[in-house]
């Protein structure tokens, strides 16, 4: 390899040379390569998933009945991100799915959007199996199905809860919400004491978690599925969700306001054009000022029940 | 000193041997840095065609199941849309009924749409009577003597149709009052075919 008697002169066979920058080349290309297609492979499973879970939300859509219940299970440990916007008109609901593989979680930040779902969830929810159900929220008329999310992992345990409540969950089987025999580690959820985790306040309407208030409402009496959803979900998922039903609530509002006008000509009558207009003219920014729409709402109910034609 | 000087001599004479053996080489090597480079190129070019046609392979992987996901979500949904608030019947005609559609509120809805283009994820969701059934075109002028009704249309390249049967009711009123009527009808939804 080393010339003789000429010094500084090194040579190397051309054969060798070309082995070692080619070699260089091809493993750098080949780790490169591979760690692109390991991301863009996560990635696409990630918003697979994430679609998957969007469709199969669309059965938990409610006709008559008031509430619907499912459960998913997915192959390997999974956090559900859950990301919500109130952008202009109806707001997005993202899912990003992000899942464990050799040990380590991906981080895909890749979002799944949907305008027409209302998930109440944690901002993170993880595990391997996920309970779902929904219910319909009515305020006066339909608004939307509320979904609410939770995993294996998470424990409830309903403390002294009023009869109706036990009801209205009991027969949804679903294995992570306890009456009694709570088992340890249980997120505690009291309905007369102030002790809990989560401290549910039904006859005033909010629910605090720690130093937070999260207000909801109903109609006709029936507040809770607005309360389940402050009970599952965190304050920012909570708040922003508030603010996407009621975008959808405006526009609900004008849909019934112009129906109204149509059948004045086969003679219904138009007792709701007011309170109507008005419910279209809100800009409601937090819970507490969408609680405070309860009344107006129930007066708009009655009303509804009391007309020759009803308009929902 | 002499023998110096011809070790001198012939050190010289062995360094002048080897730098013309050194020219010699030189050609050799230029054609062996050019023949690398070309196998540089050749091995890169193979690397780069092995990636595009698995890129490719991926790619259509990927779109395939995102228009099956996309039918999938259209199939599920049009079972669903009806029950939605925007074309359900809710409580209006009676009693509650599933797959029931309130025609009223529907044509409200068209005139409305813009602000729903992108709400359900669908490219196109039309309404046509099935009995009495007609060609007419529903607008606010001829509701209700009209039997389709596009509620939405994106312009764009769809995917195959996903429909339902359902019930398509309205308030009517004559001489005795006003009452309900309720006519069979098919809703049909499609997503958009991103290819």
């Amino acid at each position: 390899m080393k010339r003789k008697n000429c010094k500084g002169a090194i040579e190397i066979s051309f054969s060798w040379l070309f082995a070692i920058i080619a070699g260089i080349a091809i493993i750098f290309a080949a780790f490169y390569l591979s760690s692109k297609f390991i991301s863009i492979g996560e990635k696409s499973t990630s918003v697979q998933t994430g679609k998957e879970l969007q469709i199969l939300f669309n059965p938990l859509e409610t006709s008559f009945q008031s509430s619907q219940t499912t459960s998913i299970t997915v192959p390997s440990e999974t956090r559900i991100n859950n990301n919500c916007e109130d952008s202009e008109p109806f707001g997005r609901q993202g899912i990003q799915i992000d899942q464990k593989n050799f040990n380590k979680w991906s981080n895909t930040n890749v979002n799944v959007w949907t305008n027409n779902r209302y998930i109440f969830s944690m901002k993170q929810v993880e595990g391997k199996k996920f309970y779902i159900f929904s219910k319909q929220f009515n305020f006066p008329f339909k608004v939307a199905d509320l979904i609410f999310l939770t995993s294996e992992n998470q424990n409830y345990c309903f403390k002294d809860a009023p009869q109706e409540i036990i009801d209205d969950i009991s027969p949804l089987e679903q294995e992570n919400i306890f009456f009694e025999n709570c088992p340890i580690k249980s997120i505690n959820v009291c309905f007369e004491t102030e002790q809990c985790d989560v401290n549910v306040n039904y006859l005033r309407g909010y629910v605090k978690k720690g130093e937070d208030f999260l207000y909801f409402a109903g109609v006709n009496g029936d507040a809770t599925p607005l309360m389940y959803a402050a009970i599952f979900s965190d304050k920012e998922v909570y708040e922003c969700q508030i603010k996407r039903l009621s975008m959808r609530l405006k526009e609900l509002s004008s849909l019934y306001f112009q129906k109204e006008n149509l059948l004045l000509k086969e003679g219904c009558e138009d007792n709701l054009q007011v309170s109507l207009y008005n419910l279209n003219k809100l800009e409601i920014q937090n819970s507490q000022e969408f609680s405070f729409l309860q009344n107006q709402i129930d007066l708009i109910y009655e009303n509804n029940n009391f007309r020759k034609c009803n308009l929902w | 000193m002499v023998i110096k000087t011809n070790y001198k001599f012939s050190l010289k004479k062995a360094c002048l041997k080897n730098s013309s053996n050194f020219i010699k080489k030189d050609k050799l090597g230029q054609i062996k840095i050019q023949q690398m480079i070309f196998m540089i190129l050749a091995v890169g070019f193979l690397f780069m065609l092995v990636g595009l046609i698995f890129l490719s392979m991926t790619l259509k992987d990927i779109k395939g199941s995102a228009a099956e996901l996309s039918e999938k979500n259209s199939m599920l949904l049009v079972s669903k849309l009806s029950n939605s608030p925007e074309f359900s019947c809710g409580n209006a005609f009676s009693t509650s009924r599933s797959n029931c559609i309130d025609f009223d509120k529907l044509i409200v809805l068209r005139e409305n749409i813009e602000k729903y283009s992108n709400f359900w994820g669908v490219a196109k969701i039309e309404l046509r009577k099935i009995y009495p059934s007609s060609d007419v075109e529903c607008q606010k002028g001829n509701y209700p003597e009209c039997g389709i009704i596009h509620v939405l249309d994106k312009q764009v390249d769809i995917l195959p149709y996903s429909s339902v049967f359902v019930s398509l009711c309205r308030k009517e009123s004559n001489e005795y009052g006003i009452y309900d009527k309720c006519e069979l009808a098919r809703l049909m939804i499609a997503s958009e075919d991103k290819k």
